[in-house]
């Protein structure tokens, strides 16, 4: 099987491989895998006050239509917005790409891992509003 | 013999359009049998690899080219094609994960890409860090490294098929009860480690 020009040139050219700090508030970390193969990939986005994704990084363990699919993920999310990224589909991904039907789980994969790296963003950011509201909370439950 | 009752029995009552011989006439013509059923023996996780090596060079000798010197082309042609299957379903057997596939499938759960269950999150962290550190390893040139890391991650392998071993010997014999996830979830752990070996094999074969 052979890959296309835009598969290899990400493969030998990967965007923004790397690590963002995990305990930062800001950024969210997905993580996934694909148990038909044994890939592994983790992807990460800083946000900033604005909602925007202002950095992604990704490692992936796996083949190169993996390492090229979350490479063109993080090129496409940064600079969006959350929710903007959050409706990035897979399909659009391997479209860029031209990943045949056999690599089409490898965009699935890269999808997958932008959601889950904005669920853990939100839920981050969600435990922290629950400890920061807890003090007003309570004082306001006083008046009732 | 014993070995092939079950895939007949593991039919039940009242089934027969989807009829086992046509499923397994339409696999084998898509390239292969059931690998038990093709070596006769009962189906199991937990096999002896010696003794089916054995079986499998029995089974090759007699139906070697040689022996058909003389006999008519359909029959050449028939034993030609039982010695490939014989080989694909030795390479099935010897091979846990695709072992643990078929066996999957016997149990009636599908194996395909879409249906294994995600990794336990704890699971892919680790994975995640055992990779980087493999390559770090071995992009230092640290092959003692690599080989320290790859006993540790063998240590987890044996303790993956024992879980399976045991797993499959209780689901094989109790057909009536419903197959633990976990079988789907530990063959998914170990396709992870297999791709960490590959990783490991290869800096140690440079």
């Amino acid at each position: 099987m052979s890959y296309s020009n835009k598969v290899i040139e990400h493969y030998e050219n990967p965007r923004n491989v790397g690590t963002l700090d995990k305990e930062d508030p800001q950024v969210g970390t997905g993580l996934v895998g694909a148990p038909a193969c044994g890939d592994v990939m983790r992807l990460q986005i800083k946000v900033n006050d604005d909602g925007v994704i202002e950095d992604a990084r990704f490692k992936t363990f796996g083949c190169g239509s993996a390492i090229a699919s979350s490479s063109l993920a993080t090129e496409w999310i940064k600079g969006k917005t959350v929710a903007e990224a959050e409706a990035l589909k897979n399909s659009q991904i391997a479209e860029e790409l031209s990943l045949p039907p056999v690599k089409i789980h490898c965009s699935v994969l890269a999808e997958d891992a932008i959601k889950s790296a904005i669920e853990d963003y939100r839920q981050k950011k969600a435990a922290r509003a629950a400890l920061e509201g807890t003090a007003p909370t309570a004082l306001e439950g006083t008046d009732s | 013999m014993a070995a092939v009752t079950p895939s007949r029995s593991a039919e039940g009552s009242g089934t027969p359009p989807l009829d086992r011989g046509s499923r397994s006439e339409a696999r084998r013509s898509a390239g292969g049998g059931d690998p038990f059923d093709l070596f006769q023996i009962p189906p199991a996780f937990e096999l002896d690899l010696e003794e089916l090596g054995r079986r499998h060079r029995e089974l090759s000798r007699a139906l070697h080219p040689d022996r058909y010197v003389g006999r008519p082309a359909a029959e050449r042609r028939e034993a030609l094609g039982r010695a490939i299957e014989v080989n694909e379903a030795w390479r099935v057997l010897r091979d846990p994960a695709r072992r643990a596939e078929v066996l999957l499938q016997r149990l009636g759960v599908p194996t395909g890409e879409e249906s294994n269950p995600p990794a336990r999150p704890e699971f892919l962290m680790e994975m995640m860090e055992r990779r980087e550190s493999l390559r770090a390893l071995g992009r230092a040139g640290d092959l003692a490294g690599v080989e320290a890391l790859s006993e540790e991650v063998r240590g987890q392998e044996r303790e993956l098929l024992r879980e399976l071993g045991e797993g499959f010997r209780r689901a094989l014999e109790t057909p009536e009860a419903p197959v633990p996830a976990t079988l789907s979830l530990r063959l998914g752990e170990l396709r992870y480690l297999r791709r960490f070996f590959d990783e490991a094999d290869a800096f140690l074969s440079d």
